[in-house]
Parts: C-alpha cells; structure tokens; sequence
C-alpha cells in the first residue's frame, strides 16, 4: 500500500432489499448482493449532495467498494399494477423483483478526512438511507463503524457476522464455514475479474450514467457472531455471594 | 430472605395450567409457605412474597420467588416439574433456594448493576373534572418507562436509572426531533414483553364466573441503575414496586453489569 486508508463499514438489512444493475423499462431485476452505485448512492444522500452533482461525487464514487454476504435472504417477484394519484390512468405493468430477509456488510475504502465526515453523515443524514429503492427502509443503523489505517479485505474478515438471530437459531448446527465476498480489485492485484456496470459517473435524474467496475470474489472464514445483548440475558443468582462454584439447576 | 429459582416444565399440563393464569400461579406460589394460609394478607411495610415469570427461550420458563421463609416447591415440582430426575439426585430437589439476606445486606450506594422488572404501569386519570379518578394502565413504551423513571418513584425506591453514552444515543438530546421524550435512547432503559392479561379471580361451585375478569397489563423492564439509597433499594427488593404484586409483578432483580457489546468507532 502507498498510503494508509481507512474503511467504513455498513450493515445492510431490512425486509427488503433491491440493487438493480442492469435493469431497464418495466423489468427492474435486484443484483444478488448491494451493488456500488447504491452504496455510494446512499452515503451521497446522507452527505446530501444533489443528484447533478457530479463534481462532489466524484471522491465518493473513486471509493474501493466490497460487499460480504451474511446471509443472502430470497428474492421475490412483485407484480406491480399501479395508477397515477391524480388522473386515475393506469401506469405501465411492471415486475420488480427484492431480496427479502437480506443481510449484508458492505465497506468502502479510501482516505480517512472523507470517510469520517460520511461517518457522521450518516449518523445525522440529510436524505435518509434506503437499501437500493425508496421503498426499502433499513431495518437498524446502518453505520457499523469506522476503522483508521485498515485494508478493507482484514475488515471484511473481522466484522462480525450480521446474519438475524433467527437465522443464525436456525443455522445452529450447520453453519456456513466461510462467506461469500464480492469486492474491487487492489491497485496491485492482477488476474481475471468479473466486470458489472454500477460505477456511478453520475445520478443526474435527467442522465444517470454508470462505468464498468471489477468484481472479485472471494471467501473469508466466517467471523463469530455479534456478541449477545445484556437484554438478553439476565440471573439474578450471579450477583448472589459465591453464587460462581454451584452451578446446579 | 431467600431468592429462589424453579424451571417450569412446560411441555406437562400442570405448568401450562399456571402458566395461563397468574391466578392460579399465585396460588402455587402462595401454597409453597408451610405456615402461610391463602387468605393472610401481607402487613404493610413488611417483606412479602413476590415472584416473576422469566421466560428465557420458548421452552425456558423460570419461576423466580423473593420471601421472607423459605418455600418448598415440592408441590410445583410434582405437577410442573420434572419429579423424576428430582428424585434420583436428593442434592438437587428440582429447584434452587440460597439466602438473599447476604446480598441485601451487601448493597452499597453507588453501587451500578443491570435490572430486570415486570410490572403494572398504571395511572390515575379523569376525562372530566365531575368525573372519579379510575385506575388506567399505561399502554405505549414511552408512557411505561415514564412511569419507572419518575423521579419521586425512582427516590423512593432508592435506585437512579443511568443515562446512555452519548456516543451510544441515535438521537443528539434523547429526544425525538418533534421534541418528544424518547426514553429508550437517553436512557439504559428498555420495555419489552408487554401483556394484557384477562383472568378469572375465582369460580363458583359449577364453573360458573363470579363478576367480572381481572384485568393487567404487565410490561417487563431491562435495563441499568445504579443504587442512591441501599435502605430504600432494600426495602424495594423485598416489597417490590407497583400494583399487581399478587400477579408476577413488582419484583425487582439485580444480576452483574455485563460489559457493553455494542461497539461504536
């Protein structure tokens, strides 16, 4: 690495979830995994910069970008017949597909000033964040952290596993043993990569234009579970005197 | 005073029995005191017997009994238990008693722990003034942890709820950004598990009712406080907070703080 940088961690998990890349017209298709334009989309938003900004995209959009997946949820096909509010006309049919019960840890990379100032935006955002489309709410905090002087490959092994607790219940004896990562290559990494249009040049409403960007995939050992909350658990025979030696019941 | 544990088996009738109705619950509880006959009321100002239902996964309910003797559960064992494997191990009866006294008399001031509480929230309200006070439960979060941490209630019993970090509040003040109170996130305070209750007192000879149902709403409260007062903190343990002390309610338990989990950067 020429400089260090820092990364910013998000988690990425609500009902449901919708990153299209490559969709257009009335069949608006959902990536498995967030793509980078709605990522970087999302943090302009908190920092609210305007859609015909591209100048104060840019730094945004220049951002290295990777994706773990926690725990893919389902995709769900919606048959949408909606009417316009005031003339009654009806709009075109359309099919839109979303992830549903998704959870995801998607890091950016780069220098430290920029990611903590979206750090903070994103603590008091200006437009607030939704996963993909309007109509997808997270279901917690999004942020998940700032880490100084990390390569965003070590975050993404050391984060620990967002998965529900219904989910990681139901995994209990036959969980994963690695997860799937979906990231841009390294400056100085070489090999073959997958290609995927969602480098957002800009999200103008007139024009939104997208560049190709390298996927890598990847694995990484899956991390331990978050610790569990102090709600969770609670006895009151622990804060009895010598309550440690017996521990019958 | 004794703090006591038992695990309702909840797979056998007799615990769902109980289980559906803290009537019947208070009963079992009541009858587990040799020299206690149902029909003693508790003297005022004096410890008494409280308990709580804990439920901890689906199949992990805990009955958790504060009083003044020590009780003999063998009855609830038999019928809600597992009174074989008490059987085999006599060291081991099928539940768990230890003196509580120790710890009381241990409690310092400023001493910070984790709470758990299941109680009534309730208020006393008029919709107009040629009306009578009625007793009225509260019914939304805000309200039930309004109602815990009201400072007179909270000094009385001898106990501060603490305050979040900033670091760790989603909201700048604690407060919504209409300007509304937003407990949960000023306060290390959380309301989980609230329940209306319906429950017949008792029945006639027959089956038939007797007057009208009991009603509660019960609401469980988690959370973190720090002791102001270990005499009035004391006196809270063993006579519990609130209305419905008869139904699972008011009683107050303490358990090591834990380290906070959730990390912020």
């Amino acid at each position: 690495m020429i400089t260090p940088t820092s990364v910013l961690a998000l988690r990425l998990a609500g009902p449901l979830q919708s990153w299209g890349a490559s969709s257009r017209f009335t069949r608006r298709t959902t990536e498995s995994a967030p793509t980078k334009s709605g990522v970087i989309g999302l943090l302009a938003a908190a920092a609210g910069i305007e859609r015909g900004d591209d100048a104060r995209l840019a730094p945004l959009a220049a951002l290295r970008f990777g994706v773990r997946i926690d725990q893919p949820g389902t995709r769900v096909r919606d048959f949408q017949t909606a009417h316009h509010s005031v003339t009654g006309k009806s709009m075109p049919l359309s099919e839109r597909f979303y992830l549903a019960d998704a959870v995801f840890v998607a890091v950016v990379e780069g220098e430290h000033t920029l990611l903590a100032e979206l750090y903070a935006a994103l603590r008091a955002p200006v437009y607030p964040p939704f996963l993909g489309r309007r109509s997808c709410p997270p279901s917690g905090p999004v942020e998940l952290g700032l880490h100084e002087r990390a390569r965003l490959e070590d975050v993404l092994l050391d984060v620990p596993w967002q998965a529900s607790d219904w989910y990681r219940r139901r995994l209990l004896h036959q969980a994963p043993d690695k997860l799937t990562v979906l990231r841009e290559r390294a400056v100085d990494e070489r090999g073959a990569t997958d290609a995927l249009r969602d480098q957002p040049l800009s999200f103008a409403a007139a024009h939104r234009r997208h560049a190709l960007r390298t996927v890598v995939t990847t694995h990484v050992a899956l991390p331990p579970g978050p610790p569990d909350e102090w709600q969770g658990h609670h006895d009151p025979f622990e804060a009895l005197p010598g309550a440690l030696e017996d521990e019958s019941v | 005073m004794y703090l006591s544990r038992f695990r309702l088996n909840t797979a056998r009738a007799g615990a769902r029995r109980l289980l559906s109705s803290p009537q019947a619950m208070h009963a079992a509880v009541m009858s587990s005191f040799p020299h206690l006959l149902p029909t003693d009321a508790p003297a005022p100002d004096t410890p008494r017997v409280l308990w709580r239902l804990d439920q901890q996964a689906r199949a992990e309910v805990v009955l958790y009994i504060v009083s003044p003797d020590q009780p003999d559960l063998t009855h609830l064992v038999e019928q809600a238990g597992w009174p074989a494997a008490a059987t085999v191990d006599p060291q081991n009866p099928g539940w768990q008693t230890k003196p509580y006294t120790p710890f009381l008399d241990s409690l310092a001031a400023g001493g910070r722990w984790s709470f758990r509480l299941t109680a009534n929230p309730v208020h006393t309200i008029r919709r107009k003034d040629s009306e009578p006070r009625k007793i009225t439960a509260h019914l939304t979060p805000t309200h039930q942890m309004g109602w815990l941490l009201d400072d007179d209630r909270q000094q009385r019993a001898g106990f501060r709820i603490l305050e979040k970090p900033q670091s760790r509040r989603l909201l700048p003040h604690g407060t919504t950004h209409h300007g509304r109170p937003h407990h949960g996130d000023r306060y290390e305070l959380s309301v989980g598990d609230t329940r209306s209750l319906s429950f017949d007192k008792s029945r006639a000879p027959g089956g038939r009712r007797q007057g009208k149902p009991v009603t509660l709403v019960t609401v469980t409260f988690d959370g973190r406080l720090e002791i102001t007062d270990p005499e009035a903190m004391c006196r809270t343990l063993t006579q519990g907070i609130g209305r419905a002390k008869a139904y699972g309610c008011g009683l107050l338990t303490l358990a090591p703080l834990a380290q906070p989990t959730r990390q912020t950067a």
